[in-house]
């Protein structure tokens, strides 16, 4: 038989290649021995080094009157934090096999099948994602040692909004990706973009909610408010632990709704980018 | 719908021009390859071969001519043109963390072939490249002539009809180079393919129907082997004369001739009707005669110049290194 065969119908083609992409992200991961260390010691540090070092120190003395800032400990206030923390790590790690796929080969292979961009980058993408979701899920495990109490229900709804927030953040690893020439730059840009998007979502600490506006610039720097408010990644959190343990400082509509608008913005500047590219 | 299909060239340039800044990688290159061919585009590094593959493979779209496959315009219906094109590219562009199978097996999902195909075709072409022991082992651990070949049983997963391989034989011993023609030669054989080959080896071109050799850009010879020798190639007739009487009068009479002399031999352009009709009329006059027939390197070398061209390493061949170090969480 001569040509390509038994002719599929185009989506089907589409659908298949989807899938077959986003298998392999998820295969790779899971041969991938130094990413799944990361993926379980990372939250392992932070949860039982961090979380239970701090635990005693989670409490502040504000207007003369000594409380605890939020009625959690500390342990349970990280918590979804730390899953927010893997997601981001190998969201952004996903972006390094962009790289590599794109100078080196394997890209071109996609390239060069019937598959339009699109179907590649969402496959890239999703796969990527469900990585990610899945060392999230990891972090679920420690539950018990930060007294967090799971049921099914906190358990899915904790999965959507991590699986909106994966999304999310591959494609702005991809997008990252696609201004980075070297690995070399990669290092540089994991630095100068994951740690600072952390530290300033309210992820380690909270900006006290007991606070008005106005008081909360009075006992924080100005800066520092102001960042922790313009941070995407506080309002991800902030629904995250809402599902968790039922504590939100803001609306957790509000969570949802920015995760859902950055998550199709950046998606479509990452397929943009390689439409033109 | 695949317009004005014409049953003889497979694949046709018309005029293809690609200038990357101030280099013109292809200066109005016209070909034509036909059915069941195997061709070869021989030419020194930098020639622009690379640049030709890119523009049939719809990687590249040219500053101007056209380009067809199978009677595909290669910028009008990518997609279609896709199809029938299985693509060996010069790097290799496997996963290697996956294994042999999974390779194979997610080619054939990308390219929309159907399980049962899928699970048979794999069968058919692991066994062909000889790689069927090793469908489970991750590519990682094989070899880089064992990834070529995989690489050439992926490109026709797919079942396709035109072949192209871009430098397939590039950093391999001999043995494994002479391995890997002896499958293009069998595919072509079995499944009546064609195959378009880039090479800078000359005497991989021997083996092929149709040679065409391009420099900077432009196609300099183009035809079957054996025409380009005797077009290109000059055949030398060495002749040593039995006395210096014969010495002098054979000088004499092929004064035009003449490509060498001196006290003992004489060297004559030749061709194969003047090499018999100088034994037939001079035989009594020589001790020794050779016909030296030309190579195809001397052709090669005669059309291209004998510069050797070398490259600074450019960002992607810096980046890979430092891939191969182990530099920030590579591969």
């Amino acid at each position: 038989m001569k040509g390509s065969g038994i002719e599929r119908s185009v989506l089907m083609v589409q659908l298949g290649g989807l899938y077959g992409l986003w298998l392999r992200e998820v295969k790779r991961a899971f041969r991938d021995r130094g990413q799944l260390i990361g993926g379980i010691s990372r939250p392992i540090l932070w949860v039982v080094i961090l979380g239970i070092g701090l635990n005693p120190y989670f409490r502040g003395e504000v207007f003369g009157k000594v409380n605890f800032v939020v009625p959690f400990t500390y342990l349970q206030f990280i918590f979804p934090a730390v899953i927010a923390l893997n997601i981001l790590f190998t969201s952004v790690q996903s972006a390094v096999s962009v790289i590599w796929d794109r100078e080196f080969g394997f890209l071109r292979e996609v390239l060069v099948s019937p598959l339009s961009r699109g179907t590649i980058l969402l496959g890239k993408v999703l796969g990527g994602a469900t990585v990610a979701v899945m060392h999230g899920s990891l972090v679920l495990l420690l539950a018990k040692f930060a007294d967090v109490n799971l049921t099914w229900i906190k358990v899915l709804e904790a999965l959507g909004l991590m699986s909106m927030l994966a999304f999310a953040l591959t494609s702005l690893g991809v997008v990252i990706a696609n201004h980075i020439r070297s690995f070399q730059g990669f290092g540089i840009f994991s630095n100068a973009v994951i740690l600072p998007l952390y530290f300033t979502s309210s992820s380690v600490f909270p900006l006290d909610p007991a606070l008005s506006q106005a008081q909360t610039r009075v006992v924080y720097p100005e800066w520092l408010v102001t960042m922790v408010e313009w941070n995407p990644l506080t309002y991800a959190i902030d629904a995250l632990r809402g599902a968790l343990i039922g504590f939100n400082q803001f609306d957790p509509r509000l969570g949802i709704l920015i995760m859902g608008i950055s998550g199709i913005v950046l998606f479509a500047l990452a397929l943009f980018e390689f439409r033109r590219a | 719908m695949p317009s004005a299909v014409n049953s003889s060239p497979v694949i046709r340039l018309e005029e293809v021009s690609k200038r990357y800044g101030r280099t013109l990688a292809l200066d109005a290159v016209s070909l034509e390859v036909g059915e069941q061919q195997i061709f070869a585009l021989l030419g020194p590094n930098g020639a622009g071969k690379t640049t030709m593959m890119h523009i049939l493979s719809t990687l590249l779209r040219p500053d101007s001519g056209k380009a067809f496959v199978a009677g595909i315009d290669v910028m009008r219906q990518p997609l279609q043109a896709r199809r029938r094109l299985g693509i060996v590219f010069q790097e290799p562009s496997l996963d290697d963390r996956l294994s042999v199978h999974e390779n194979l097996d997610l080619h054939g999902l990308i390219f929309g072939v159907p399980r049962t195909l899928r699970r048979q075709r794999i069968e058919e072409l692991l066994a062909l490249v000889e790689l069927t022991d090793w469908a489970d082992k991750t590519v990682r651990t094989l070899s880089s002539g064992m990834k070529r070949r995989l690489e050439i049983a992926r490109a026709l997963i797919h079942n396709s009809e035109i072949l192209l391989l871009d430098e397939p034989t590039v950093g391999l011993d001999a043995q494994t180079r002479d391995r890997i023609w002896h499958y293009i030669r069998r595919l072509q054989a079995e499944r009546a393919i064609t195959v378009l080959v880039t090479t800078h080896y000359i005497e991989e071109v021997e083996n092929c129907d149709q040679v065409c050799v391009i420099d900077n850009g432009k196609v300099l010879a183009d035809g079957a082997p054996k025409a380009l020798k005797r077009q290109f190639g000059q055949q030398l007739l060495r002749i040593v004369p039995k006395t210096e009487l014969d010495h002098s009068e054979i000088v004499k009479r092929y004064a035009e001739r003449l490509n060498q002399v001196d006290k003992t031999e004489i060297i004559l352009a030749s061709d194969d009707t003047f090499s018999e009709s100088f034994l037939a009329e001079n035989g009594a006059r020589i001790k020794a005669l050779s016909i030296e027939v030309p190579s195809l390197e001397s052709v090669f070398l005669t059309l291209t110049g004998r510069d050797i061209r070398d490259a600074a390493a450019d960002q992607r061949e810096q980046t890979k290194t430092f891939g191969k170090i182990g530099g920030e969480h590579t591969k």
